[in-house]
């Protein structure tokens, strides 16, 4: 399988030149160093992005931030705070969602946003 | 990372008159033009042309740690279309070099634009063509062969376009008047003459180097080329 900082290097790059920004200037715009971009789209940074920092990447260059910080290898802060928050019940409910198809799962969601919607007039 | 100490191939490159290296520098520009906003003012995006005019790959990298020698700046593989250069030169980490920077990258859309397709016809160079290939050229501060020449003077002309100075010169003097280094204010910093005559054209030259965003020293070489920074002022008819 392809190495997945290579994937998420070779995306970036190719989406970067796509909306014509040379690498400086979009190292510019995430404030790192041409450098530090470089390592990153050339997979060979030991140090992969932050999640915030790829979501920044992912916003200028118009793509879906949470998409974008998965290929990146990284999860959203706001996740960690919600594990964290529930530290039995969240971790619970995500095993027991392992293994769904991405329908199931969105149906889930819907269901249990309509859950909360409930839950919410009470 | 392993070290590689590269034995570079002395790869004949023919002559090329710098009136055809300016002309290949201007046609690069043209061509860009054909799908951007023309260049009608300094600086030239050489890093926009080498990205998204020509599509090569482009990383600034430990160049000197990965070819195994001190003082690469920059380096072009041919099979990879892939253009490097060294991180020392790299402009966020040390602002006073991004002429430098930017002059290593036009230097090897250089070699890219006036050597490749010689090296195409070379039997004996068609291993610069695959990929993971060796560099076709490797330019380091301590050498100086024919094909580097040429590369720094397609450079020049490509990131100082002749009426582009001519022009800028003009808005910054005032008139389009040659300037004498004997009316500079040489100081006496080295016991050469003739170096601290450089230091002092490269402090004058400063601020049309900065309009270019190219280091001062090859702002220099390109107005003494042009005739607009001279040794003395020759006696004038009228």
């Amino acid at each position: 399988m392809a190495d997945p900082r290579k994937v998420f290097g070779d995306l970036l790059r190719a989406t970067r030149i796509a909306k014509g920004y040379s690498l400086r200037k979009f190292a510019e715009m995430v404030e790192v160093s041409p450098t530090y971009l470089s390592q990153v789209e050339q997979a060979k940074s030991e140090r992969p992005p932050t999640a915030e920092r790829v979501r920044t990447m992912a916003q200028l260059l118009g793509q879906d931030p949470d998409e974008w910080i998965a290929l990146a290898g990284r999860i959203p802060a706001d996740l960690t705070e919600i594990i964290k928050n529930e530290p039995q019940a969240m971790p619970a409910l995500l095993r027991a969602a392992k293994g769904l198809t991405a329908d199931e799962l969105r149906k889930l969601t819907e269901r249990i946003r309509e859950q909360k919607k409930g839950g919410g007039k009470k | 990372m392993t070290r590689r100490r590269i034995a570079f191939r002395k790869y004949r490159v023919p002559f090329l008159h710098e009136k055809s290296i300016e002309g290949h520098a201007q046609l690069l520009l043209d061509e860009w033009a054909l799908n951007h906003p023309a260049v009608t003012e300094p600086p030239v995006p050489i890093e926009d042309i080498l990205e998204l005019h020509l599509g090569l790959a482009f990383s600034v990298t430990d160049l000197q740690d990965e070819l195994g020698h001190p003082d690469v700046l920059g380096g072009i593989w041919f099979g990879d279309r892939m253009i490097k250069v060294d991180q020392s030169l790299d402009p966020t980490l040390a602002p006073n070099r991004l002429g430098r920077y930017r002059f290593t990258i036009a230097h090897e859309v250089g070699h890219w634009r006036l050597h490749r397709q010689h090296l195409r016809d070379d039997p004996s160079a068609k291993s610069l063509f695959e990929a993971n290939g060796e560099p076709a050229f490797v330019q380091r501060s301590s050498a100086n062969p024919p094909e580097e020449i040429q590369a720094n003077a397609f450079a020049a002309c490509v990131l100082m376009p002749r009426q582009m100075v001519y022009d800028g010169w003009a808005l910054w003097r005032g008139s389009d008047a040659e300037v004498a280094v004997s009316d500079l204010q040489v100081g006496d910093y080295h016991a050469d003459r003739q170096a601290n005559e450089r230091l002092a054209m490269d402090q004058f030259c400063r601020p049309l180097a900065e309009r270019f965003e190219v280091s001062a020293e090859a702002m220099r070489y390109r107005l003494q080329k042009l005739g607009l920074l001279v040794q003395e002022l020759q006696p004038r008819l009228f």
